[in-house]
């Protein structure tokens, strides 16, 4: 009797049952899909084409121009700061940093006390630095050149700043990327030639690797803005809204006495400056998301770089970050720049030519 | 090419954990895992001008007992770190030339900070004559905190073997019979006050260290310091004239 029952009293559950089950099994299905076509995204947009070429170029020519500018303002004293003249400090008999006890990065090092050897590889170093500039030979170039600059900066870490670890740093992640396919000596000789294997299977892996780096470098200069940020929220100058203040009135980061008094001379424009370094450098990573919030936060952090460099007398530190921030403007707006530029040279040439024939 | 992703999320994480500021989520990796990787390649610290941005001027002087006729002469205090900083003031692309002296002056008052008063009236006394360095050394040890004297001795030596520099430069290796510096800190004129005309710098905070002998280190060239040194001493000097 309960046999006949059962069936009946079973059936709602049943059917839920099933429900359940075809529900899940839809549920896995869309999950399935997701997950496939985020994987095939992230697949194509790693392996089809190399991203922000045009970006990732100009932060070598910068970032070459960042040592080539340090290079040059140092060169009259550079036996006094670095070299024969420095043996003062102590890093001749035990260097402070691990790079000089490695056989590569202990070039400057040794030779710190012969001053010919030393004027020798400082003269090398800023040839590389023009070469990193034009892009000539960079598969060859850069690696060369990071290895002696690391061993020159690295020599004398007294005298050093946080640019010259994010200098190292990024250079060494470029070491990976495409970094003169587009402006370069390379990219002139490699349009005559040209090769161009973007799809084929090593072609492939060099897009893997430059994406992966470019992914790299963006995790890298995000995440040194946001702690930089969280690092200053605690102290009782920032949160007071006049920490800005405070540095440009000593001797050695207000470079400009006058312009710091000035500058810092009302109390809102130092608040608007002090939270103003905060808040871009915490919302920097989120103003990247989206085009017109990206503007804000690049012309927002450009500003407080061009800050650091004249008011601090920091120039080197700042264009190595500003140089870095040129991977997150889009290739569209670089060429558009270059194409802008391009006609206005046109422009100048005939109107020049033009004045010319007219004197005749 | 999963190899290579995976490899980017660690170098990524292991950034992370590096850059943010310390916190629970690092006993997700051993320490000793995070620095083997990060270290030296991707050494780094971002708390610059943070939670307090520098509030205060490090200066160093320096003056000699010279004996160039016979006769034993105390010279003039010279600041070192006017002559340095000028290099860097009002100039856009500054050398780091200007550096050497204030960073000498900060690290040195950072190790003398640290000492007990005991060791710091040591510290005030004269040591010159044979074996200064060691004697000093253990004098200061026989109160304690050997770990604290060892830094101080070392920025000490640092200090001198950069004043040694200076003294013979501005009156010559062969003159100079023993040196003496002076480290000060003073703090800027608080935000609140900036506009106050009354307003007045707080109070040059000293360290007090006796007459010292001088400290010259094994391939050192005196001249290359003395050229751009007495340059800027000299240009200055006929600036302040002007």
């Amino acid at each position: 009797m309960t046999k006949q029952h059962l069936p009946q009293t079973n059936r709602p559950i049943r059917t839920a049952w099933i429900f359940l089950k075809l529900l899940f099994s839809h549920l896995v299905g869309i999950a399935k899909t997701v997950v496939v076509s985020i994987a095939s995204a992230l697949d194509s947009w790693l392996l089809d084409s190399r991203k922000a070429l045009y970006g990732i170029a100009v932060t070598r020519m910068l970032l070459g121009l960042s040592a080539l500018g340090l290079l040059l303002s140092n060169y009259s004293t550079r036996l006094y700061s670095f070299g024969s003249g420095s043996v003062w400090n102590g890093e001749v008999i035990e260097p402070k940093s691990d790079f000089p006890k490695i056989w590569l990065f202990s070039l400057f090092h040794r030779a710190i006390t012969n001053d010919y050897t030393y004027s020798l590889l400082y003269i090398a170093l800023i040839a590389l630095a023009v070469l990193v500039i034009v892009g000539w030979r960079t598969r060859i170039v850069l690696p060369a050149f990071l290895v002696m600059w690391v061993s020159f900066i690295e020599a004398n870490d007294m005298l050093g700043d946080q640019g010259d670890n994010m200098f190292r740093i990024a250079v060494l992640i470029m070491l990976f990327m495409d970094t003169s396919r587009r402006w370069s000596f390379d990219a002139k000789r490699r349009d005559k030639q040209k090769s161009s294997a973007d799809q084929s299977v090593p072609g492939q892996l060099g897009n893997l690797l430059h994406n992966l780096g470019l992914v790299a470098l963006t995790a890298q200069v995000c995440f040194v803005y946001a702690s930089g940020a969280l690092y200053k929220a605690g102290g009782a100058p920032w949160s007071g809204g006049y920490a800005v203040y405070n540095p440009l009135q000593t001797e050695r980061f207000g470079t400009w006495p006058v312009l710091s008094d000035f500058v810092t001379s009302w109390g809102p424009m130092v608040a608007v400056a002090t939270w103003g370094s905060i808040i871009i450098q915490f919302a920097f990573v989120f103003l990247l998301l989206t085009r017109p919030t990206r503007i804000i936060g690049l012309i927002g952090i450009l500003s407080f770089h061009i800050g650091i460099a004249v008011l601090m007398g920091l120039p080197w530190f700042s264009l190595t970050m500003v140089a870095i921030d040129s991977i997150f403007i889009r290739d569209r707006t670089w060429k558009g720049m270059s194409a802008r530029v391009q006609h206005l040279a046109l422009k100048a040439r005939t109107l020049a030519s033009g004045a010319a024939s007219r004197e005749i | 090419m999963i190899a290579f992703s995976l490899f980017v999320a660690w170098h990524i994480f292991a950034s992370f954990l590096w850059i943010a500021p310390p916190s629970p989520l690092r006993e997700v990796v051993p320490a000793k895992m995070l620095s083997g990787y990060m270290l030296p390649m991707f050494g780094q610290s971002w708390s610059v001008f943070a939670p307090e941005p520098i509030n205060g001027d490090y200066r160093i002087k320096v003056r000699a007992v010279t004996n160039a006729s016979g006769e034993e002469q105390v010279t003039e205090w010279v600041d070192a770190t006017e002559v340095e900083l000028s290099m860097i003031q009002y100039n856009l692309f500054p050398p780091r030339a200007g550096l050497g002296a204030y960073e000498v002056a900060s690290q040195l008052k950072g190790s003398f900070d640290k000492l007990t008063d005991d060791h710091r009236v040591i510290a005030g006394l004269n040591y010159f004559d044979e074996d200064w360095q060691s004697r000093l050394e253990q004098k200061m040890k026989g109160y304690g905190q050997p770990e604290l004297v060892d830094a101080y001795v070392k920025a000490e030596a640092q200090a001198l073997a950069y004043s040694s520099q200076v003294a013979f430069a501005m009156w010559g290796q062969e003159n100079v019979v023993r040196v003496q510096y002076q480290v000060t800190r003073q703090n800027i004129v608080p935000f609140a006050k900036r506009h106050d005309p009354e307003a007045e710098r707080p109070p040059v905070q000293h360290v007090t260290t006796g007459w010292r002998g001088t400290v010259v280190r094994d391939g050192q060239n005196s001249a290359a310091f003395e050229d751009v040194f007495v340059r800027q001493y000299e240009k200055i000097q006929q600036e302040g004239t002007k």
